[in-house]
């Protein structure tokens, strides 16, 4: 028996980064029969082990284009963490990579995992922004960073690995006998007892008034956990 | 010939009302001649396409009827004659047999019922009586305690909080060491099934039952506590029921007089001549004059429950070959032979037509589902061991005591403990597929149809039976089934596989949404054969075997169709505590229509109250039997999911949809759309910022269907079915005619244009009932993404401007979005012109010239640092680095930091439910001391 957690993770960046390109790369590596396909590259699933968990991600990419900007909130509501990606050949990207962060810090989920990815550092030699920036900044913040290259398949599993790593594991006792997660797919499920609420952060993102009472909130760190039988 | 006539009656009527047809019409039909009756038959037998899953399931059964002799042991106290025989643990068939036989003298012009409603299977017993051994709550001791005192063999099903599983609890007998032994029962998606065992059951009943008749993986077979067991009547099983955990200590729970019979009894196949004979006295019940491998089969196949028993004497008089001896019955005495009595097969619902069939059927079960439902409501007083123990009531003794005089004990109880119109009930329980309506007649038949029937060339069917191959010797064993399985299952399956392939790929069926908005009219043929009945299982080996045809699996939902539509059922009753609640909601809601102030706010109420009555119906016991005995755990909240919106959105979707027209036009928004939507649709794709290919015009078209169907859905998640297909149809679209994977980027502009090339209005209000009702564990996956960027897609072409083509969102789309966020029912206070994006008052505070505002032109994602620059200019600083700008609101100073966006700040001011009253203020950074005198100075700064 192993605890499947749903982990929901939105990509942001400047469109032309290669967001896609990572998630496509990361999912479509190493075929897993276990994988159901999806309809498109803008939802794309996958299940990695992580300690005694499963961790499955629910990857929602975002549209970089600035009209699409206030569209954002909705795509990184309710995310377990965001993957926040930047061009190391343009400069302008890693500016608006740091909005992005500005943004989460301020209006998304509270304990929110944020992973940065310098893509394309197969092209080093055109390279605009010195890993050390990306590497101070990160640490700033507290993400995790790493350069990747989509195209070469590099560091990809490294950066869902250290987001993995970052997610706080569940506690097998508060889930496994109290009877507020129920097995399978329900509403409780996204609720992890202890946990402070993602819910009513400054100018956005109040707690969800459609629960009762006895219901979490919904979307509570994009979490969910389901058991998979020993089948 | 009498009682062969009601017999033939009473298997029209069984199998009639499998077919969804009312017992009364099913009574009506009796009427007719056994002349007309061969006719249908015949008329039949050309419908009898059925899959080959009944014929494994025959397999499944004829290899355990070889593997156990329960049945034959029984068969020789039969044989014997004895009246002691009662004391039988497998009290089925003997009772069976028994009772019917003294029915069918003492009232042979009984209307069919009764003998029908004296017949208690296991399945019935079990179904009873389930307080009395389904003890979900117990705890191990609890439970070894209540064991400890009973015989071997006699069991309870609790839920372990260790392994989180039901478990299956055996007392064993003293020579196994341990006084009982924990079993684990597996759920899956669909099916329960014994760790270790391949065999699956739909439900909790059927796997109990199948394991008093056969041990599989126990190490022996499971035994009904005696009273359970040789109780003759309905009534006296739920007199017992009452006791619930209370009637393993009291006097009710006695000891059989004899010893109870070995666990493994020799076999014997020389009763059936005996039992045959009994059947000849009487004429009637073909169950009885089965030959030994017969009788083995149909016996475990009655056991089992995947079937109605008549059936097989409907199914195997269709193999013996003929229409034309409606009223044989040659004794054999070898007993190959099937001289059954073929009663005429059910009359098809429809001329010969297989897929229309379940239409004409389907449309008429709900005038008998209330039976069920009432009948389901008995179970309900039984409070799982809460009860003291109730002295138990006279006729309870009595039947206790005088078990051998049974005959007379079916008279004490009348043979009719309830009223007429319910005396049908037997048959559900029995059959329990009935509520759902088969899909083509004789199909439930097939399951449990005794292998001797089953010619090993079955693939031949089609042909009719009297092509078929005649039956040589025993039942084929599961091992060398598998291939014949696969391949005569393909010949079906390949005509349905484009169908599967085509759900396959959104994780839906047109057909469920077809059946959703239209349950009366005619769906597509391929419904028919895609509604298999559901109630049998297959083995895991045949699973794997078929695995490729997982699409016809995913057919078995009869189980949980079962329970959505008790559901809905219990909704409508009113005297039910969840009836009253749904009705009165749904009325209230219709009559009200003012309650409401916005469609937010009237959409989440709903979605609340659908939420809580989930709630309620998990935890209450107005569900009987519990739905964890029939629904396995990962599948109970998706099954109530599906009747909550089939009893509260299915009536409420007509108002609702009016009520969300009504406030779109109120406000101005659908007015506002629909320019947009002209706007937008002027446009070329690339100024909509879209680089990949598009949908041509007939692409367009589809999508257009698909969204109309979409309007036609009641059900929320069956409307997100439909949106992914319209995504995937995109998607197809943009990668056939480049190769390439297209992330969110390339995406979203071509679903907003795909949207506006649509142009319809509704489907602002069909985004909005699917973001507001969905189940919100949906949200995170699939279905919630493309909700979510359908919803921004719509977003931006509700705030799609001229000259904003290639710009941004105002500020008032962000908060439009935002309120969805929060979900917030208050209505937001609409900005003043100024508000608007693009410009932002800025009030100049100086220590000698007091304070001064302009109105700058500020974009969106201009930055603090920006704007400052911007103010140093306008109002001549010379200094600007002295000068920042800060942000006046709730009585405090905030400097902003030089990469923020005032438009953004405002925006999210402005989308606070309250009103807040802010001001923008370029000012020094030094604190200076006439700062805080400024303050009080300074309300109306920016409006001056």
């Amino acid at each position: 028996m192993m605890a499947i957690r749903e982990l929901k993770v939105c990509l942001l960046g400047d469109t032309g980064v290669g967001k896609s390109s990572i998630v496509c790369r990361f999912v479509q590596d190493h075929f897993d029969h276990n994988i159901s396909p999806t309809i498109g590259a803008s939802f794309m699933t996958k299940t990695v082990p992580c300690g005694n968990e499963l961790h499955k991600f629910l990857i929602w990419d975002t549209a970089g284009q600035e009209r699409f900007h206030s569209l954002a909130p909705m795509y990184y509501r309710g995310s377990a963490a965001a993957v926040i990606v930047y061009d190391i050949t343009k400069q302008d990207s890693f500016h608006t990579l740091k909005k992005w962060v500005k943004e989460l810090k301020e209006h998304g989920p509270e304990n929110i995992v944020m992973a940065i990815a310098g893509n394309k550092c197969d092209l080093s030699d055109i390279r605009e922004v010195p890993l050390k920036d990306a590497k101070e900044y990160a640490e700033s913040i507290g993400a995790v960073v790493v350069e990747t290259s989509a195209k070469n398949a590099i560091n990809i599993e490294e950066l869902f690995q250290g987001i993995s790593r970052q997610i706080p594991p569940l506690d097998p006792h508060e889930n496994g006998n109290n009877g507020a997660i129920k097995l399978g797919r329900s509403e409780t499920l996204a609720w992890l007892p202890g946990r402070p609420a993602a819910t009513g952060q400054e100018l956005s993102l109040e707690k969800t008034p459609e629960k009762s009472a006895m219901l979490p909130p919904n979307g509570l760190w994009g979490v969910k956990c389901t058991w998979e039988g020993t089948c | 010939m009498e009682g062969l006539w009601w017999e033939i009656n009473g298997t029209v009527l069984l199998t009639e009302k499998d077919l969804g047809r009312t017992v009364v019409e099913s009574r009506a039909c009796s009427r007719v001649s056994l002349g007309e009756m061969s006719a249908w038959t015949m008329g039949a037998r050309g419908l009898d396409k059925r899959g080959s899953f009944f014929k494994l399931i025959d397999t499944i059964v004829s290899e355990i009827g070889e593997l156990k002799q329960e049945m034959v042991q029984t068969d020789v106290s039969l044989e014997n004659g004895l009246e002691a025989s009662k004391s039988h643990s497998m009290v089925r068939h003997k009772d069976d047999g028994y009772s019917e036989e003294k029915d069918m003298k003492t009232c042979p012009r009984d209307s069919g019922y009764d003998s029908l409603s004296s017949r208690l299977s296991i399945l019935d017993r079990l179904l009873h009586t389930h307080p009395i051994w389904l003890q979900l709550s117990l705890s191990e001791e609890e439970a070894a305690q209540v064991l400890r005192s009973q015989p071997p063999g006699i069991f309870l099903v609790r839920k372990s909080t260790k392994m989180q599983k039901k478990v299956l609890s055996l007392r064993l007998p003293c020579e196994f060491g341990a006084p009982l032994k924990e079993f684990a029962i597996k759920e899956s998606t669909y099916t329960f099934s014994l760790e270790g065992s391949g065999i699956s059951f739909a439900d909790l009943f059927r796997l109990i039952a199948f394991y008093c008749i056969s041990r599989d993986v126990l190490p022996f077979t499971l035994k009904l506590p005696y009273a359970i067991s040789t109780a003759k009547t309905e009534a006296q099983l739920e007199e017992l029921a009452q006791l619930g955990l209370n009637f393993w200590s009291s006097p009710a729970d006695n000891k059989p007089p004899n010893p109870p019979p070995p666990h493994r009894p020799p076999s014997s196949d020389g009763v059936c001549p005996a039992s045959r004979q009994l059947c000849l006295i009487n004429g009637v019940h073909s169950i009885k004059t089965r030959t030994p491998s017969e009788l083995e089969c149909s016996q475990t196949n009655g056991a089992l429950c995947f079937i109605n028993p008549l059936f097989l004497k409907v199914h195997s008089q269709d193999l013996s070959g003929g229409p034309k001896r409606p009223c044989t019955r040659t004794p054999n005495a070898n007993g190959t032979e099937r001289p059954r009595s073929p009663p005429p097969r059910p009359p098809p619902p429809a001329i010969n037509s297989l897929h229309t069939s379940p239409q004409l059927s389907r449309a008429e079960t709900p005038a008998s589902m209330p039976e069920t439902v009432n009948h389901n409501k008995h179970g309900n007083v039984a409070l799982l061991g809460t009860k003291p123990a109730p002295i138990p009531p006279p006729r309870l003794k009595k039947q206790a005591f005088f078990l051998d005089a049974e005959g007379s004990a079916k008279t004490l109880t009348g043979g009719r403990p309830r009223p007429g119109q319910e005396r049908p009930e037997p048959q559900e329980p029995q059959a329990p597929q009935e509520p759902e309506p088969e899909p083509g007649p004789g199909t439930a038949g097939r399951p449990g149809r005794a292998p001797p029937a089953e010619a090993p060339g079955d693939c031949t069917r089609a042909a009719g039976p009297e092509s078929r191959p005649p039956w040589h010797g025993g039942g084929q064993r599961l091992s060398d089934m598998s291939l014949s399985t696969s391949s005569s299952d393909s010949l079906e399956f390949d005509r349905s596989m484009p169908l599967f392939g085509y759900e396959a790929d959104t994780n839906s069926s047109l057909e469920d949404c077809e059946e959703e908005s239209d349950q009366e009219t005619l769906a597509p043929p391929i419904k028919s054969k895609k509604k298999r009945n559901g109630s049998f299982v297959l083995p895991k080996l045949v699973k794997s075997q078929l695995r490729k045809m997982s699409g016809v699996f995913s057919s078995f939902l009869t189980p949980e169709k079962r329970m959505v539509r008790r559901i809905a059922e219990l909704s409508r009753d009113k005297c039910t505590y969840f009836g009253c609640l749904v009705q009165d909601y749904v009325s209230f809601l219709q009559e009200n229509k003012e309650c409401h102030v916005s469609s937010t706010d009237m959409l989440q109420t709903i979605r609340q109250f659908m939420t809580q009555v989930k709630n309620y119906l998990s935890q209450s016991s107005e569900l009987d039997p519990p739905i964890e005995s029939l629904i396995p755990e990962d599948q109970i909240d998706v099954v109530l999911e599906k009747a909550m919106h089939k009893c509260i959105l299915k009536p409420l979707k007509g108002h609702v949809e009016a009520m969300l027209r009504d406030f779109h036009m109120a406000d101005g928004s659908w007015k506002q759309l629909k320019e947009n939507l002209q706007l937008v649709r002027q446009r070329n794709p690339q100024e909509l910022g879209v680089f990949a290919p598009t949908p041509d015009f007939v692409d367009v078209e589809k999508i257009k269907v698909k969204f109309m169907t979409m309007q036609k859905m009641y059900s929320p998640e069956k409307k997100v079915m439909l949106l992914l297909r319209v995504c995937k149809l995109i998607y197809t679209v943009m990668e056939n005619n480049s190769g390439r994977m297209y992330g969110a980027d390339d995406f979203l502009p071509v679903l907003t244009y795909v949207i506006a090339q649509c142009d319809m209005l509704e489907l602002d209000t069909e985004i909005e009932y699917m973001m507001e009702l969905l189940d919100p564990s949906l949200l995170h996956g699939e279905g919630g993404y493309y909700l979510t960027s359908a919803y921004g897609a719509l977003s931006l072409i509700k705030n799609f401007q001229e000259e904003q083509a290639a710009r941004l969102l105002s500020s008032e789309t962000r908060d439009t979005l935002r309120q969805w966020h929060k979900r917030r029912t208050t209505n937001r206070t609409i900005p003043s012109v100024d508000d608007f994006q693009n410009y932002l008052r800025v009030a100049f505070q100086e220590v000698n010239s007091g304070c001064t505002g302009k109105t700058l032109l500020v974009r969106p994602y201009v930055t603090t640092e920006d704007v400052c620059q911007l103010c140093a200019e306008k109002f001549k600083v010379g200094d600007p680095e002295e000068y920042s700008l800060f942000l006046f609101v709730d009585e405090t100073w905030q400097q902003l930091a030089e990469d923020t966006y005032p438009q953004k700040i405002k925006a999210e001011l402005h989308s606070r439910p309250q009103p807040h009253i802010f001001h923008f203020v370029y000012k020094r950074i030094k604190n200076d001391p006439y700062g805080v005198i400024f303050q009080n100075g300074e309300e109306d700064l920016t409006t001056s």
